[in-house]
């Protein structure tokens, strides 16, 4: 699934959004992944991702390192969320040093992680865009909405919920952060990016209007 | 979700889930949102069954055995050499983003993409699901259920693209819910992206940010 695709926003906010993340290839090399998977995963939390997580398990948000780490299978497919470039290239350094023989992907704008690629000494294999949405806009939120939303790719992140995170966040029941990391919690790759949604709904706060 | 009146007590007012919107997704279940824990999700049986299976990213797809809905497409291709140079892999999730949609609009988008002649993604979930590949079809058992996402995925030839999206800008008027969708390809020998130039040239929407295999995986096919 293109679960890190399809990610919405303008280049400075999308410019402080990566994914590094890897997965075995069923068939090919799957037999001794899930080792291989772990010491992946090590080399991103050297490099403090503001999220990471495994699809089988969860989230840090919601499990704890140690969970995450032991669960790890051979059908995982393991994630860190980064937000400054530095740390992409040094993490793929460090992978193409590891040589662990996992498949490597990276999500982000793809003119920087061709220059982080470049930097670590790799090149790209195969690449990915989003074409956009087609068919009825009209059953959509707001952009500003699906800004926060399709960091989720799965969905698991709705509209319904980033609204009620604004309410409570104009009404000074949260803040921001606490908004943000309420709507991390539920993408249960963790792929979600709390730092950019804090920033997103700091933007849309103000514009917000309550009912008396 | 609907507010319904308790019948026997005309002052309680409780919320009831709409079965027939429900995705089965179970996010609801496992974010633990209900203080008093009456959220509750039957056992569900063939058709519904694969709502589940469409809409829970936790669920393992017993042919794919991937959890999500997809497939590994690009993910792994320096391993499997699935995309090779001068052919783009596309894929197109019914529903996504957070609309969801019927099996009666994915069988619009296949059977549309079928009269093509294209060739649908053997490993990949609505595949499974269909009657008639040659044609789109889809297990008439399903076509109203309704799921989060559904991806349909098939490689085309580089010079088959403007047909297949003048056929999807047709057909996205059709349906009942929105689609996104994924281009991939190898990278060219100098490094470029294939489709770049074509999509920007038509004034088509091509995203800024989006997915790089770095060539990690071993051991390599030959692409």
């Amino acid at each position: 699934m293109t679960h890190t695709l399809h990610r919405r926003g303008d280049r400075d906010s999308l410019s402080r959004d990566y994914i590094v993340f890897t997965m075995s290839a069923k068939g090919l090399n799957e037999e001794g992944s899930a080792e291989r998977m772990k010491k992946f995963l090590g080399i991103l939390l050297e490099h403090d991702p503001v999220n990471y997580g495994d699809m089988v398990t969860g989230n840090c948000h919601v499990k704890s390192r140690e969970e995450i780490l032991g669960n790890i299978q051979s059908t995982s497919i393991v994630h860190g969320v980064f937000t400054e470039e530095r740390a992409v290239i040094e993490i793929l350094a460090k992978l193409k040093a590891a040589d662990l023989g996992m498949s490597v992907v990276v999500t982000g704008i793809h003119d920087e992680t061709e220059k982080s690629c470049r930097q670590s000494g790799l090149a790209k294999h195969t690449v990915e865009n989003s074409l956009g949405i087609f068919g009825q806009y009209r059953k959509l939120p707001a952009d500003e909405v699906l800004q926060l939303t399709t960091m989720c790719g799965h969905g698991m992140v709705p509209a319904n919920l980033v609204e009620r995170m604004l309410v409570e966040i104009k009404r000074g029941k949260k803040t921001p952060r606490e908004g943000a990391l309420e709507l991390t919690r539920p993408c249960h790759c963790g792929i979600y990016n709390p730092v950019r949604a804090e920033q997103l709904l700091g933007r849309l706060v103000p514009l917000v209007t309550l009912d008396a | 979700m609907r507010f319904e009146r308790d019948r026997k007590n005309q002052t309680r007012i409780y919320y009831v889930i709409d079965e027939d919107e429900c995705v089965e997704c179970s996010v609801c279940l496992r974010s633990g949102c209900c203080p008093t824990e009456a959220l509750h999700q039957p056992e569900l049986v063939w058709p519904r069954t694969v709502r589940k299976n469409f809409s829970d990213p936790l669920k393992i797809h017993p042919e794919t055995r991937i959890p999500g809905r997809g497939t590994e497409e690009m993910k792994t291709n320096e391993v499997t050499g699935r995309y090779r140079r001068g052919m783009y892999g596309m894929a197109f999730e019914l529903g996504r983003p957070g609309v969801g949609a019927r099996f009666r609009d994915v069988e619009k988008v296949a059977m549309a993409l079928a009269a093509l002649g294209i060739g649908f993604e053997e490993n990949n979930p609505v595949t499974k699901l269909m009657a008639d590949r040659k044609q789109g079809r889809i297990n008439p058992e399903v076509l109203d259920e309704k799921v989060l996402s559904a991806i349909v995925e098939f490689m085309i030839p580089a010079d088959k693209l403007p047909e297949v999206l003048s056929v999807l800008d047709r057909v996205s008027r059709e349906i009942d819910t929105v689609f996104s969708g994924d281009i991939i390809a190898r990278v060219g020998e100098d490094g470029s992206v294939p489709y770049a130039r074509e999509i920007a040239a038509r004034g088509r929407f091509l995203s800024i940010n989006g997915k790089s295999n770095v060539g990690l995986g071993r051991p390599l096919a030959t692409v």
